[in-house]
């Protein structure tokens, strides 16, 4: 019997905006816990929420990008239910009235593109963070509050490959449009699977088992695919799936049971009433959507199209936000577009791998790099001696030029002083024109050689030989 | 021989121009009495905060109508600093870190904060027995066995007893409108909205209003140009901007609602309402008994308790013993907060908590939660048409005097109660309403209430003063509330 | 709707994190019963469930959604100062499970 993965997806994704979803305290990663918190995070009685407003625009900007259905009025829900890293004991939600509505979202697959529909996209607020020590867990409630967009798919995946392709592309528009950092290893970004397995041609959906906690877009995919054979298992030796939640380990490379799955949780949903309806006017929603920035796969057409770069350059430059940004200021100011690309993949990305650091804090910033590209395009130096220049630029302030000059690096291109050096060497080797005339190539570049020496290297290359066969012709 | 504090707030203000009296004198003299004062009015007197700040006040300032006047506050608005409890024991020892908007305005108008008053417990009640300090009694009864009513049964008590000349309270279905009947005040409840509600504790956010006791309608006015305004850290605040009316509506048209109006049975109350309306015909009102759905005053009650105890469970479920309020050491996080929550909330609280989580559970909320929301659509609907005629409903505030504690309980009672609950229309649809004192049974007071159109707070206090006048029952002091 | 039963009750102030003595479920059961009576007549108002749910008075009026901007946040201290167990200035609890 052949099985079929019936597998949708539910995605969290940590807005990156300066204040909390319903209170103004700072978001901020990595800070001092409870040093980011005001008293509404905190659930102080009579402390009330108020929505931020840049947390809509994102969401409408992923919204559009997800061809989602935008409701133009906004309706806030608690969702009641007690836990620890929940300090109002209910989390405001939208659950009758998403922002967002009946979408889709092509994925590039190797066999060409797959649509997934997704049912939904809505704002709600992230919960506090516990730290476990022992016999005791400590609250932290920096992250309490934080925006959230939940996205959910609809069981539109069939295998862990696609799901991985879903996640990665959310990843890219999150991270373009500079609403999250997207990021599933720091919590930024949260894939939740539910996946049933079921005979093909049967109708029926087997029993749907759900997986948290999954903290790259790799595991995303292993995880589906373990939990895909290992309910196929279950099913071929007689058993059943049963209802449940589970976790990936990374190192054995299997899901693990979490808890069984009991009744569907009552969370008693009703209208918050501290947030009246908001009207989302037309133009607040064209100057969001229109303010959306630039998605990858937009700018990878750019890239193909306009400035001819190949497939791969182009894919690699939209795997980050600020590498593609880069590369944009970079075509802003020059129209050297593959050199660009080559210096930024090559040369810039090497340093970076090896420090882990941000091209946003790389001490070449465009200009500079502009710049030095432009001096190797107009001969002014070689690329040998421009990367010798990409060294040295790291650990100063110097424009490119001005350094290639305090380095004595620019080369001689001027034909008139090229044609006087090669006058005098074919002065003092007059052999030489005697064997180039006799066909032995070795003269050619023995003379250059012995131009280079005596100009300390600095002669153009490319040039230089083209007037020395020029002059050694006419002899 | 009456006191300067025994004045309304404009005659006080009078004297504090003219210099007759100081801040400090007027906040000694209202400490002194509320020492005195045997109806368990207040959780905390702050004796040493008030005469501080009231000494740094030794210039008048004219213009400034609550410049040196003593208040109260109902002990659900947050105090940054002041333990704030609620009238619950799981809030005990709970010290805010913020004050509430409220707290901030009146403090810029140099208003002087003497204590927090007792309430049912946290807002919860309308009988002014449930809160953790124990029960409230009324002043103008000296047996001590009469109710002020609730659930801001210490404001009130601060009032009528001549302690201070306002006081602050909350209004979810007639928690300030109630009592004033009982104590012989003006309670006012504005629009929905008008009054920021940034700092008070919520019961139901969708009913809950700020709403304050004074002894005239005029100070009634003073004191909502001083509280009301757009909060921008309270979503449900109305944009646009309260003025006192300059002139009254001419020939205002209230209406009776005649099954209300039946309902009521004592014939003191009832003769002194129509003697109340053939002097407001006098005055150029008309008033006409108008039919209402009898069906949907009777709803009120049971709607009231479905939106409210459910709203107010889920508000209250930030009370766990781990952020603030008492704690427990327990094996899980559950056990923690199950021993805070148990120990910490009276029976009362209890029981309205499962009925509020009850009603809103997924096979329940269709004919329960839903259909009172439902039920409130149509009650507003309701009072709409008849605004659409009349520019307010006039009925008497409670069927009775102040209750005796024997004959009262917080427990669903059986009776249909329209004419102890119809003071809930006024939450239902955030309406402007006001409790006016309409006459006395023996030495018992009893309050007739002004409801008008959303938003028309400013209608509601003019046409409030003539009714006032037309009584003629102006700054009523229990008379032993006032004594050394 | 879900029958009220005392089982029922017992399970709904569970859920809300506290207990109740069996007197308070008696008084409870009895006012259920009237709560539960009035909510069935009112269910039987000719055209009740015409209009949809009301949750707020009116809507008209909201000034929507706030800029950007952070505040001051509150400093550690003040952030554990009400509670009643702290360690490193964090809120403590037992360990978390599940």
């Amino acid at each position: 019997m052949n099985f079929e993965a019936v597998i949708g997806l539910e995605i969290h994704v940590e807005m990156q905006t300066r204040s909390k979803m319903f209170s103004r305290a700072p978001v901020t990663y990595k800070a001092l816990p409870n040093s980011a918190v005001v008293p509404l995070d905190l659930a102080h009685p009579g402390t009330m929420p108020v929505v931020n407003e840049q947390a809509v625009i994102n969401a409408i900007h992923v919204c559009s990008a997800l061809h989602l259905t935008i409701d133009k009025t906004l309706h806030f829900d608690r969702k009641n239910y007690f836990y620890a890293d929940l300090p109002k004991g209910f989390q405001i939600t939208q659950h009758r009235r998403p922002i967002g509505s009946e979408g889709y979202l092509d994925i590039p697959l190797a066999s060409g593109t797959h649509r997934v529909r997704i049912e939904r996209l809505h704002i709600e607020e992230d919960t506090a963070m516990q730290h476990h020590f022992g016999e005791m867990s400590l609250v932290d409630y920096n992250r309490a509050g934080i925006p959230l967009m939940e996205i959910v798919t609809y069981p539109d995946f069939q295998t862990g490959e696609q799901a991985a392709s879903f996640v990665e592309t959310i990843r890219q528009i999150v991270s373009f449009t500079r609403v999250s950092s997207g990021r599933l290893e720091e919590g930024s970004l949260r894939c939740d699977v539910n996946i049933s397995v079921r005979p093909i041609g049967e109708k029926a959906f087997g029993t749907k088992v759900e997986i948290k906690n999954l903290n790259s877009i790799a595991n995303v995919q292993r995880a589906i695919e373990f939990e895909m054979l290992r309910q196929e298992r279950l099913l071929l030796s007689g058993q059943r799936v049963q209802q449940e939640t589970r976790r990936f380990d990374e190192t054995k490379r299997e899901t693990i049971l979490m808890r069984v799955k009991t009744d569907a949780v009552d969370y008693k949903y009703f209208p918050e009433p501290n947030l009246v309806p908001i009207e989302l006017s037309e133009a607040f929603i064209e100057q969001a959507i229109a303010s959306r920035l630039e998605l990858a796969s937009h700018k990878r057409e750019r890239y193909l199209t306009i400035f001819g770069l190949s497939e791969y350059d182009a894919g690699l430059l939209t795997k980050d936000v600020d590498i593609a940004s880069y590369f944009d200021r970079c075509a802003a100011l020059g129209n050297s577009y593959k050199l660009y690309a080559n210096w930024i993949l090559q040369d810039t990305m090497s340093v970076l791998n090896k420090t882990q650091a941000s091209i946003v804090d790389f001490p070449i910033q465009p200009e500079r790099l502009v710049a030095l590209v432009a001096l190797i395009e107009s001969g002014d130096v070689s690329n040998k001696q421009a990367k010798e220049l990409f060294e040295k630029l790291q650990t100063s302030d110097a424009q490119p030029r001005a350094l290639a000059e305090s380095l004595s690096m620019l080369q001689i291109s001027d034909p008139v002083l090229i044609q006087k050096e090669i006058d005098a060497i074919l002065a003092a080797n007059p052999q030489s024109i005697v064997d180039f005339k006799e066909g032995k190539d070795r003269a050619v570049g023995f003379l250059i050689g012995q131009m280079m020496k005596k100009t300390g290297g600095k002669l153009n290359p490319g040039l230089t030989n083209k007037l020395l066969l020029e002059t050694l012709k006419r002899q | 021989m009456k006191h300067i504090l025994d004045g309304t707030l404009v005659s006080i203000h009078e004297a504090l121009v003219r210099q007759d009296i100081t801040p400090l004198e007027l906040t000694q003299e209202a400490l002194r009495r509320a020492k005195a004062n045997d109806d368990n009015a207040f959780e905390l007197l702050l004796e040493a905060d008030a005469l501080a700040f009231a000494q740094t006040l030794t210039t008048p300032e004219p213009a400034n109508l609550l410049w040196g006047i003593p208040y109260a506050l109902k002990d659900n608005f947050s105090t940054k600093g002041i333990e704030t409890t609620a009238g619950s024991d799981i809030l005990k020892g709970y010290v805010p870190l913020y004050d509430a908007a409220v707290v901030e305005r009146l403090q810029h108008a140099k208003a002087i904060l003497i204590g927090k008053t007792t309430l049912d417990e946290l807002a919860m009640g309308g009988t002014g027995m449930t809160g953790h300090k124990g029960v409230q009694t009324n002043p103008y009864d000296p047996t001590h066995t009469r109710q002020i009513g609730g659930s801001s049964s210490g404001s009130a008590v601060a009032v009528s007893a001549g302690i201070v000349p306002f006081a602050l309270g909350s209004d979810t279905g007639d928690s300030v409108r109630k009592p004033a009947s009982y104590a012989g005040l003006v309670g006012f409840k504005p629009t929905w909205g008008r009054i920021s509600r940034y700092g008070l504790f919520p019961f139901a956010p969708s009913l809950d209003h700020v709403a304050y006791f004074t002894r005239s309608v005029e100070d009634a006015e003073i004191l909502l140009s001083v509280l009301a305004g757009q909060d921008q850290r309270d979503a449900t605040t109305l944009t646009t901007v309260f003025e006192p009316s300059k002139t009254l509506p001419t020939s205002p048209r209230l209406a009776v609602l005649k099954p209300v109006l039946d309902s009521i049975k004592n014939p003191t109350i009832l003769k002194a309402f129509e003697t109340s309306i053939e002097g407001l015909k006098h005055a150029g009102f008309t008033l006409d008994v108008v039919d209402f759905p009898l069906t949907l005053l009777q709803a009120i009650y049971p709607t009231y308790m479905t939106i409210s105890c459910a709203e107010a469970t889920s508000n209250n479920a930030n009370l766990d013993g781990i952020k603030f309020g008492p704690g427990y050491e327990g094996k899980t996080y559950q056990d923690v907060m199950m021993q805070a929550r148990t120990n910490g909330f009276s029976e009362l609280i209890k029981r309205r908590f499962v009925i509020g989580s009850f009603v809103l559970m997924r096979e329940n909320q269709d004919v329960l939660f839903l259909r009172a929301q439902k039920v409130r659509h149509q009650i507003v609907n309701a009072l709409q048409t008849i605004y659409q005629t009349y520019d307010g409903i006039y009925l008497p505030a409670a069927p009775t005097v102040a209750p005796l504690f024997k004959n009262s309980s917080d427990r669903l009672s059986h009776e249909y109660l329209i004419a102890d609950s119809h003071l809930a229309l006024g939450n239902f649809a955030g309406l402007p309403s006001m409790t006016i004192p309409l006459g006395f049974e023996g030495s018992l007071p009893f309050g007739v209430n002004l409801m008008t159109r959303a938003f028309e707070d400013d209608r509601c206090l003019a046409m409030g003063k003539t009714i006032e006048s037309v009584i003629g029952l102006r700054n009523l002091i229990a008379p032993l509330g006032a004594s050394t | 709707m879900k029958k009220v039963t005392k089982d029922v009750l017992v399970d709904a102030s569970t859920r809300l994190l506290f207990t109740m003595t069996d007197e308070q479920y008696t008084v409870l059961l009895d006012e259920f019963s009237i709560l539960i009576r009035q909510m069935e007549l009112i269910g039987q108002i000719p055209g009740v469930d015409d209009v949809p749910p009301m949750t707020f008075p009116f809507t008209a009026l909201s000034h929507g959604l706030q800029p950007d901007e952070p505040v001051t946040p509150l400093t550690q201290e003040e952030v554990t100062r009400n509670a009643a167990h702290v360690v490193d200035g964090q809120i403590k609890l037992p360990k978390v499970v599940g």
